[in-house]
C-alpha cells in the first residue's frame, strides 16, 4: 500500500502547500472575521507568488464568532471557481481542509485551492474567557448541561484530563512542563502573543480556571486569520516558496460525545489517525523531525503524544517532564509557542507553524532537521481529529 | 443559585416531565440496553424502538473538577464541583455535584464514590435540572 501514497504520485497530481498567509494575530480589533479571512487569502497568494485570479478553489471555515461563508468568494472577487465550500469540524477543520484540497488537486478538479480560517471573538471591552462560555442559549439538552454548571470547553476538557491523572498518575506539574516549554519557543517567535519566559512555579501559581487546569494550562483567544494554498508539485515548482509536500493524512471521529465512553481522556482519535497518516506518507514516527500538535490545553498535547506513539500510553507525564521538550530538548514540539503562548487560530495554529518549519523559515526557532513534520488537529472534546504529515522540499526530492 | 435557568424544547419535553416528577428518565430498547436521555437510537444495538424508563437514581463517580468563577472585587471566586457520574444502568451524565463543602476543595473525591441523582431548579418558572449528591 505504501507505494500508492502521495509521495509516489506524479508531480501534476502531488499536493503541496505553496502559500501561507497570516494576518496580524491577537488583540487586533476593528475587523470582521470575513475581513481577516479575505486578507489572509490575499497574503497567502502573494506569499506563493500567485495572482489572486489563479486561485480556482476556496475552502472557508470559521471559529466561535462565525461570520465567514462561501460569500468570501465575492469579497475576494474570485470568479469561475471550480471548488467552493464551507467546512466545520471544529479544531480538526484546518487539517481537514488541506486534506480535501489535496484530493481536489490530485483529481484535477482544481489547481490552486485556498483554505482559510479566521475569527474575531475578542472585543476591546470583553474578557477573553467570556467569549467561549456564552454562546449557548439555555434550552434543551445544551441548556441543561450549562444550567447544571458544565459551561464551555474548560470543564469538559478538565473532566477528561482528570481521568488521565487518576488512571496514570499524571500530575499538574507535568502539564506545566508543556506550558513552560512552549513559552520557551514563543520567546523566539515574533508573532507569538505571550513571549515572556515562565517557570513551573508560575504555572503552578497561576489561578485555577477549572481545577486541575490552571490559567497557564489553557490556550489563548485571538483575533485574526490564516490561509494556506494547496496546489500541485509541478505548479509549485514555478512559485515563490519552497513547496511543502502533503505526504499523508487521516481523520478520526470517535463519536461518543457526552455518552458513556470508557476511553474519555485516555485515548483520542489521534490513536487511529496518526498511524493511518504516517502509513499513507510511508514514514514511521522515528522519521518525524518536528511535531506541531493542537494544544487547546496542555493536556491535549500530552494525550496526543501518547496516541501518536511518542511514548507509551500512560507515560505522557514522565515523558513531557523528562526534558525532551522546549528549545533545548530533542523533540521540537509546538515550536511557535502553539495555542498556549503563540496565537489561537484553531487548527491553523499548528498548521501554519508546520509550514514555516518545513520551509526552514523559522528563524531563531527553526528546527535543525525539518524534513518530516507531523501536524494534529483536535475538535470537540477530543471528539474530532485530523492528522497531516508534511514534508520539506528536500524530503520530496 | 445552584443551577441556572433552562427551558424545555421539543427534544427534551419528556425528559423534563420526568425531572418535574423527580425522575431521571433514560432510553431503553427492547433488548434491555440503556442509553443516555438524548440518544435517538440504542448505542448498543441500534434499535430505534426506545422507551423512556426512570433510572433507579444510583451512580458512581467517574471524573470530577472544581470550576472557579472570576473573582468580583474582594469576593473569593465561587467554586462549583462538576462531575461525570455513571448511572447504575450504565449511561454517563455530566452535571454538578451539590451539597459538598467546597471550601474543602474536592478532597475525598475519588473514582468509584457512590452518588445519587437529585434535582434543582433556578426558579419556579424553569425546568428541574438533574444534579448529583453524595449517596
Amino acid at each position: 500500500m505504501q507505494d500508492a501514497g502521495p509521495r509516489f504520485w506524479p508531480a501534476a497530481r502531488r499536493p503541496v502547500i505553496a502559500g501561507l498567509g497570516m494576518t496580524e494575530l491577537g488583540k487586533v480589533y476593528g475587523r470582521t472575521p470575513a475581513q481577516f479571512a479575505a486578507e489572509a487569502v490575499r497574503l497567502a497568494a502573494a506569499d506563493a507568488g500567485l495572482q489572486l485570479a489563479e486561485i480556482d478553489g476556496l475552502l472557508t471555515s470559521s471559529g466561535v464568532s462565525g461570520g465567514i461563508s462561501i460569500d468570501l468568494q465575492r469579497d475576494l472577487g474570485l470568479t469561475d471557481l471550480r471548488l467552493l465550500s464551507h467546512l466545520q469540524a471544529y479544531g480538526s477543520t484546518a487539517g481537514a481542509m488541506v486534506q480535501f484540497a489535496s484530493m481536489a488537486v490530485q483529481s484535477g478538479m482544481a489547481r490552486a485551492v485556498a483554505c482559510v480560517f479566521a475569527d474575531s471573538p475578542l472585543k476591546p471591552e470583553r474578557r477573553a474567557g467570556a467569549v467561549y462560555g456564552t454562546r449557548r442559549t439555555p434550552a434543551g439538552w445544551w441548556g441543561m448541561l450549562g444550567a447544571s454548571g458544565v459551561v464551555g470547553a474548560n470543564p469538559m476538557y478538565a473532566l477528561a484530563a482528570r481521568r488521565h491523572m487518576e488512571r496514570y498518575g499524571t500530575t499538574s506539574e507535568q502539564f506545566g512542563h508543556i506550558a513552560v516549554a512552549q513559552r520557551g519557543w514563543a520567546a523566539r517567535n515574533p508573532a507569538a502573543q505571550l513571549r515572556s519566559p515562565i517557570t513551573l512555579s508560575d504555572h503552578q501559581e497561576s489561578r485555577w480556571i477549572v481545577e486541575p487546569f490552571h490559567l497557564l494550562d489553557c490556550c489563548l483567544v485571538s483575533n485574526g486569520g490564516i490561509a494556506v494554498i494547496v496546489t500541485t508539485a509541478d505548479r509549485a515548482a514555478d512559485l515563490a516558496q519552497p513547496p511543502v509536500s502533503v505526504l499523508g493524512w487521516a481523520q478520526s471521529h470517535p463519536g461518543r460525545y457526552l455518552r458513556r465512553n470508557p476511553e474519555l481522556g485516555l485515548v483520542t482519535g489521534a490513536a487511529a489517525a496518526g498511524p493511518a497518516a504516517l502509513g499513507m506518507a510511508g514514514v514511521s514516527l522515528t522519521d518525524v523531525d518536528v511535531a506541531e500538535l493542537y494544544d487547546c490545553y496542555t493536556f491535549t498535547v500530552l494525550v496526543t503524544l501518547e496516541d501518536y506513539g511518542f511514548c507509551a500510553k500512560g507515560e505522557g507525564g514522565p515523558f513531557v517532564a523528562s526534558g525532551v521538550l522546549g528549545p533545548d530538548g530533542k523533540l521540537p514540539l509546538n515550536t511557535g509557542g502553539g495555542q498556549l503562548s503563540g496565537y489561537y487560530m484553531w487548527g491553523m495554529t499548528p498548521l501554519s507553524e508546520a509550514v514555516i518549519q518545513a520551509r526552514g523559515q523559522g528563524g531563531e526557532r527553526q528546527a535543525a532537521a525539518h524534513d518530516v513534520v507531523l501536524v494534529s488537529g483536535n475538535g470537540g472534546v477530543l471528539d474530532h481529529h485530523s492528522t497531516l504529515v508534511l514534508g520539506s522540499a528536500a524530503a520530496a526530492a | 443559585m445552584t443551577v441556572g435557568p433552562v427551558e424545555r424544547d421539543e427534544a427534551t419535553a419528556e425528559f423534563f416531565d420526568g425531572t418535574a416528577a423527580g425522575q431521571f428518565l433514560l432510553r431503553r430498547c427492547p433488548a434491555g440496553h440503556f442509553g443516555e436521555p438524548a440518544v435517538a437510537q440504542c448505542t448498543t444495538c441500534g434499535s430505534m424502538d426506545l422507551a423512556w424508563v426512570p433510572a433507579a437514581g444510583g451512580a458512581t463517580l467517574i471524573s470530577w473538577v472544581v470550576s472557579y468563577s472570576r473573582s468580583v472585587g474582594d469576593e473569593p471566586p465561587l467554586r462549583t464541583v462538576l462531575v461525570i457520574g455513571e448511572l447504575d444502568e450504565g449511561p454517563w451524565w455530566w452535571a454538578q455535584l451539590v451539597g459538598d463543602d467546597h471550601d474543602a476543595d474536592a478532597a475525598g473525591l475519588v473514582a468509584g464514590l457512590r452518588l445519587r441523582v437529585d434535582f434543582r431548579r433556578a426558579g419556579d418558572e424553569f425546568e428541574a435540572v438533574p444534579v448529583f449528591v453524595r449517596a
